[in-house]
């Protein structure tokens, strides 16, 4: 097994959850998603979050709508759906535990 | 200075210098292949897009929004490869099928090379190595004698190389081998199975629109399993006859011996091609011909296995490039055999003779005896081939050029006998026929009261097939007979005489001159 693939899966993992988290409360455009991704290197290109976010949208997590922009093309601004915010708690949910869990195990081994 | 172009994206007009043009240009091609052309795929590209608009209109704070190859560079850093997103998302869970219905491509392996990277681009399409396939390949120059040269050049030139990370990706594609090509029929097979099932489905509880909707979709994909079954058949039936086929016409052109000649095959050659046309025309116009024959027959043959291969492997190419040049040089060979033919008719356009007389000096012979000299090449009797009297016998690894005489009896003029051998020929002038004609070789032997003549007359040595003819004149003085030993039968040609006697009644009888003709002497 590659190391880096375990981490990419890690990361990936957690991806949606922290685009969904993100996105709780204010619709976001793209790029400003990607600055608080970025910032916490979560990714690396751009480019890796346009699918996600697209299938999130396809899935019904997620919604857009246009908002003109001063500079440029008009832009998506994502937000969460009813679904979406429902499946935001359930993943925090398991989130939590699984953070708890390896820190029990964590914890144990120390 | 540089060039630029004006482009179109997301809806912003930007002036693009050219290298930045290709760079973006390849980019996007690469990022389409990598997300597909589905609906979603499409909306990825087009956000995508978008935000490289983004990115350039931030990047140029000028009015003009030049784009430069810097920019496009930083874009391309920030929004990602193909190649990035594979890493980062490597296997995807959800919509595996996306990935999955990427079906395998051959391309040529630019990065496992040796040649070409045609054994590379083989090896990962069926998932094996390369060295084992061009061990195979090595092995296939030898059994066929180089034949597999040109089939590695066509696949050379036809198997596109795996230029981007989305054709690499492909090249790799879904799992391999034939087995690839089986699982996607089963696939496809239980697809019209499930679509029947819901037909029947939808025929018993909701007959109408549906029902009908549904069954055009049955029969569309049974129609498609069975076009796709029938499609890798015909390719592999291409390939195989392609294959045999240029292998047996290669192997007729230059080796002139077809090993394959007993396998079941479209062409089977009979004879040795250039050694065949030796006897007619130059070497040097012999190359040129083979050539254009060559291809004249050669482009139809690799049209096949191309054809063939492109079926059954599913590559990407050029098809009307490929096409229009094949049909193109196609036609030159074809103009150029014409040219070629119709300058060797020309070799025939004249006919001249060559005649020489030898009397002979025997004023006691009452009675020539007229006999057929040994055939020399009876031994040789495994002759090539023969046209229009010529045949072609092997000697001490010689090829000999044989034309049958023939040979007439007539009244002499005067008082002597006298032995005529007109040589004829054709040629492409007057002067050329009558020295082909006199290059002819013919013997004929006097011994005693007895004329051997020669069964055959010989070419001479470089000499071609330009319809050469010997014919032998008898003339006998009146008063005096001849005598025509029983195997002449074989080279004299309706020879007048009073009492109307075929050719093959007359020997092993004697003939006097008589002033009315030649008169059978009754036996005593």
């Amino acid at each position: 097994m590659k190391i880096e693939n375990t981490k990419a899966q890690m990361r990936k993992g957690v991806l949606e959850y922290c685009i969904l988290l993100v996105l709780d409360g204010k619709p976001l455009y793209a790029s400003d998603i990607i600055k608080g991704l970025k910032e916490a290197k979560m990714i690396v290109v751009e480019g890796t979050l346009y699918p996600l976010l697209t299938r999130l949208k396809n899935t019904g997590f997620l919604a857009y709508r246009w908002e003109e922009s001063t500079q440029g093309p008009p832009r998506k601004y994502y937000e969460l759906t009813d679904s979406g915010r429902k499946f935001l708690s359930e993943l925090e949910e398991s989130w939590t535990e699984l953070v708890d869990a390896v820190e029990q195990v964590r914890t144990k081994k120390a | 200075m540089k060039k630029t172009f004006t482009i179109n994206i997301s809806g912003t007009v930007f002036h693009i210098e050219e290298d930045a043009y290709e760079v973006l240009q390849k980019y996007l091609v690469n990022l389409k292949n990598h997300f597909g052309s589905s609906e979603e795929g499409k909306e990825i590209l087009a956000d995508i897009e978008a935000r490289i608009a983004e990115i350039f209109i931030e990047k140029s704070d000028s009015v003009h929004k030049v784009v430069s190859i810097d920019m496009v560079n930083s874009a391309i850093e920030i929004m990602g490869t193909p190649e990035d997103f594979a890493e980062e998302e490597s296997e995807q869970e959800y919509e595996p099928t996306v990935e999955s219905k990427r079906k395998r491509r051959l391309y040529r392996d630019p990065d496992h090379r040796v040649l070409g990277g045609v054994c590379g681009g083989l090896g990962a399409f069926f998932n094996m190595d390369p060295v084992i396939l061009r061990i195979i390949f090595v092995a296939l120059f030898f059994i066929t004698a180089g034949v597999a040269i040109p089939a590695y050049i066509i696949l050379w030139i036809a198997v596109p190389k795996a230029k981007n990370t989305a054709q690499r990706l492909e090249m790799r594609g879904q799992e391999a081998t034939v087995k690839n090509i089986e699982k996607s029929i089963k696939e496809e097979i239980s697809e019209v199975k499930e679509s029947y099932r819901k037909f029947k489905e939808s025929d018993t509880y909701a007959k109408g629109k549906k029902g009908v909707a549904t069954a055009g979709d049955v029969t569309y994909n049974v129609f498609k399993v069975i076009l796709r079954i029938l499609v890798i058949v015909i390719g592999v039936v291409l390939i195989i006859s392609g294959f045999l086929g240029l292998l047996g016409f290669i192997s007729s052109m230059v080796i002139g011996h077809s090993f394959v000649s007993d396998w079941p095959m479209i062409w089977s050659p009979e004879f040795q091609v250039p050694g065949f046309l030796d006897h007619f025309v130059s070497p040097g116009t012999v190359t040129f011909g083979m050539i254009a024959a060559g291809l004249l027959v050669g482009i139809p043959l690799l049209a096949m296995l191309f054809i063939g291969t492109k079926l059954v492997f599913r590559y990407k190419t050029n098809n009307t490039a490929i096409g229009l040049s094949a049909v193109a040089v196609w036609f030159i060979a074809l103009f150029a055999l014409i040219t070629v033919g119709f300058g060797q008719l020309g070799n025939y356009k004249n006919r001249a003779t060559f005649t020489e007389t030898k009397t002979i000096s025997c004023d006691s012979c009452q009675t020539l005896t007229l006999n057929l000299g040994e055939d020399l090449y009876e031994d040789y009797a495994k002759l090539d081939f023969e046209i229009e009297d010529i045949k072609v016998a092997v000697v001490d690894g010689e090829e000999v050029m044989l034309g049958e005489v023939r040979l007439d009896v007539e009244k002499s003029g005067s008082d002597e006998f006298v032995v005529t051998v007109k040589k004829a020929s054709r040629g492409k002038t007057r002067e050329d026929a009558r020295d082909t004609a006199e290059d002819i070789i013919y013997r004929f032997d006097l011994k005693d009261s007895t004329v051997v003549f020669d069964p055959y007359f010989i070419l001479e040595k470089d000499d071609k097939y330009r319809a050469q003819e010997v014919n032998i004149t008898v003339k006998v003085p009146e008063g005096k007979s001849i005598y025509l030993g029983e195997n002449m039968v074989s080279i004299i040609h309706d020879i007048e005489n009073v009492s109307n006697t075929w050719d093959g009644d007359m020997v092993g009888k004697t003939w006097i001159m008589k002033p009315e003709g030649l008169t059978l002497v009754e036996e005593k």
